[in-house]
């Protein structure tokens, strides 16, 4: 698993953080599948997953002739009980409470 | 349905093992839930919160090669709706690498779809057993307290 600059860095970039996403919604694909998902060449989508491998954020297990690529949520985790809960958990445990009540309420109201 | 989880923890194959396994520094970690179990082959274990003084999981152990792979059969008993899942598995793994030691804990044989009350704790539970082996401290972030003794009090 890599430093803490490479989990930032990994997760500085909208294209990884949607890989994230999609191994979030359905964990264990293989490079083809998630290219398949994603409007992407098969080069681009291995140059992002070797940079989240790297960072500790996939990791891959091989399975027969497959690699498959899994979200490890644990680097992310780490900055949680390091930066996160130190500074902001209790706040932010109540901002997200509101940002979910002003979205409903917004959506109930058609805006 | 299968979740894989990795750490790397600067410590030894055996302090690792140790603190998986003994009843005592598993509770500093693990939502102040222990383990009993007299690691036997094919023996079984139970976890328990000594606070709540109930089963919160139970389980056989498949594997036991201590101090490189464990493997337990797992049924979550702290609701009905997880009760209701039924049993998956988990392995876990102890990686020397240098000075420190790569844990992989996947947990498989999931249901589809599983209520992720189920697997959801394991990087809480694996940071605090980071920050056991690497400091001696407990994580005492309110998330990590939130079950525990401290928590509860």
């Amino acid at each position: 698993m890599g430093s803490m600059d490479e989990v930032f860095k990994a997760l500085a970039d909208p294209t990884r953080r949607s890989l994230l996403d999609e191994l979030f919604e359905k964990d264990g694909q293989t490079l083809s599948a998630l290219e398949g998902r994603l409007p992407m060449t098969r080069f681009g989508v291995m140059k992002h997953l070797k940079v989240l491998e790297e960072a500790g954020l996939v990791t891959t297990k091989r399975r027969g002739r497959e690699k498959l690529h899994f979200l490890n949520p644990v680097p992310i985790r780490l900055i949680h009980d390091r930066w996160v809960s130190k500074y902001a958990e209790p706040w932010a445990a109540g901002l997200s409470e509101l940002k979910k009540d002003i979205e409903e309420d917004s959506h109930g109201e058609g805006i | 349905m299968e979740k894989v989880f990795e750490i790397y923890i600067k410590t030894t194959p055996e302090r690792l093992w140790e603190a998986i396994t003994d009843n005592a520094q598993r509770q500093k970690y693990n939502f102040g839930v222990g383990v009993s179990s007299d690691w036997a082959p094919g023996s079984g274990y139970e976890g328990v919160h000594p606070g709540a003084g109930i089963s919160i999981c139970e389980g056989e152990n498949l594997e036991i090669d201590p101090p490189r792979r464990l493997v337990q059969s797992f049924t979550a008993l702290w609701s009905d709706q997880v009760k209701s899942e039924g049993v998956s598995r988990v392995t876990w793994e102890i990686e020397p690498v240098g000075s420190s030691c790569r844990l992989t804990v996947t947990h498989d044989q999931l249901n589809e779809g599983a209520n992720s009350e189920l697997y959801g704790g394991w990087p809480m539970i694996l940071s605090g057993l980071k920050t056991l082996l690497e400091t001696g401290e407990l994580l005492d972030t309110p998330g990590s307290l939130r079950y525990s003794e401290e928590g509860i009090s």
